[in-house]
């Protein structure tokens, strides 16, 4: 128990996605404007991040291992997760039409976020079993979800102070990242 | 030996997908009105956003509820836009611009 608790904190503060491993970096400038599409996209991801990695999880372990094919698992987890996602776009489009169009551009994107690919590689690189799998798969995607959120917090504050000419947009968006992540990059002592 | 199961895992595995993709289209997907397909197959489908819209399709809606006009797209080649705006009229006579 002691263990999975340290996976998960690892995870979700010491080696987070966004600020310490910098995947995921597109959706976390492009959707990070607002606080409603930061918390759909981080939800989608949570979702996205968590099905793939189960899946590609037991297709290593049932059907590459024994095979011995594990050369093959780059392309072979990029086929899943774009289906993957494909399969989930359908069904939210089916499901809850308003969420499909608050993500809009950003669903597809998904199949393309490194964070995912990112996450189903470590699964196996670190030879977690499933319930090690189950507890990294969440925190990583959780760990996106609440600094997506406090990025997309100070943002939306940002929008009313006075930002200089040259500065404002994008350019202040990236200072504030690197902020964030030399706060983060504190975390890393604990571990 | 070796060196045909790498492609045959991938793909059975990708036919096992593609037949898991097509069932949830068939029994999960939405059947969006037909028109919009046809508006869309007139515009260049570059996806270039110049016209405001998310993507060639968006707009393809937006037109077809006369929100806007062909001249909004940028790219779109000149016969097109007329065959577009033929098409628009026709479809569009007499149905109040909703917004």
């Amino acid at each position: 128990m002691a263990e999975l608790i340290a996976i998960a904190f690892a995870a979700f503060f010491v080696e987070n996605v966004l600020l310490t491993q910098f995947l995921g970096i597109c959706s976390f400038i492009g959707v990070g404007k607002k606080r409603s599409s930061s918390l759909g996209m981080g939800l989608a991801v949570v979702v996205v991040i968590i099905l793939s990695s189960v899946v590609t999880w037991l297709i290593y372990n049932f059907v590459m291992v024994p095979l011995e094919i594990e050369f093959m698992k780059t392309i072979v987890f990029i086929l899943v997760i774009a289906a993957l996602v494909q399969m989930i776009e359908i069904i939210i489009k089916r499901f809850s039409p308003s969420l499909y169009k608050a993500l809009g551009i950003y669903l597809p994107l998904i199949t393309t976020n490194c964070a995912v690919l990112g996450v189903a590689l470590t699964n196996v690189k670190e030879g977690y079993n499933f319930s090690q799998m189950i507890v990294y798969a969440t925190a990583i995607p959780l760990g996106y979800l609440f600094v997506m959120y406090i990025y997309a917090i100070i943002r939306e504050k940002m929008e009313f102070s006075p930002i200089p000419k040259a500065f404002q947009g994008i350019p202040i968006a990236m200072v504030l990242a690197a902020i964030l992540a030399l706060i983060f990059s504190r975390f890393g002592g604990l571990a | 030996m070796d060196i045909i199961i790498p492609p045959l895992v991938l793909g059975s595995l990708g036919m096992i997908l593609g037949v898991l993709i097509f069932l949830v289209g068939k029994y999960f997907g939405v059947e969006e009105d037909h028109r919009i397909d046809d508006i869309e197959k007139m515009l260049p489908k570059y996806n270039c956003g110049a016209c405001g819209f998310a993507g060639c399709r968006d707009m393809a809606k937006a037109l077809l509820t006369g929100s806007c006009r062909a001249e909004s797209c940028k790219p779109i080649k000149k016969e097109d836009q007329e065959n577009l705006n033929r098409y628009l009229d026709e479809l569009l006579q007499g149905i109040p611009v909703t917004k």
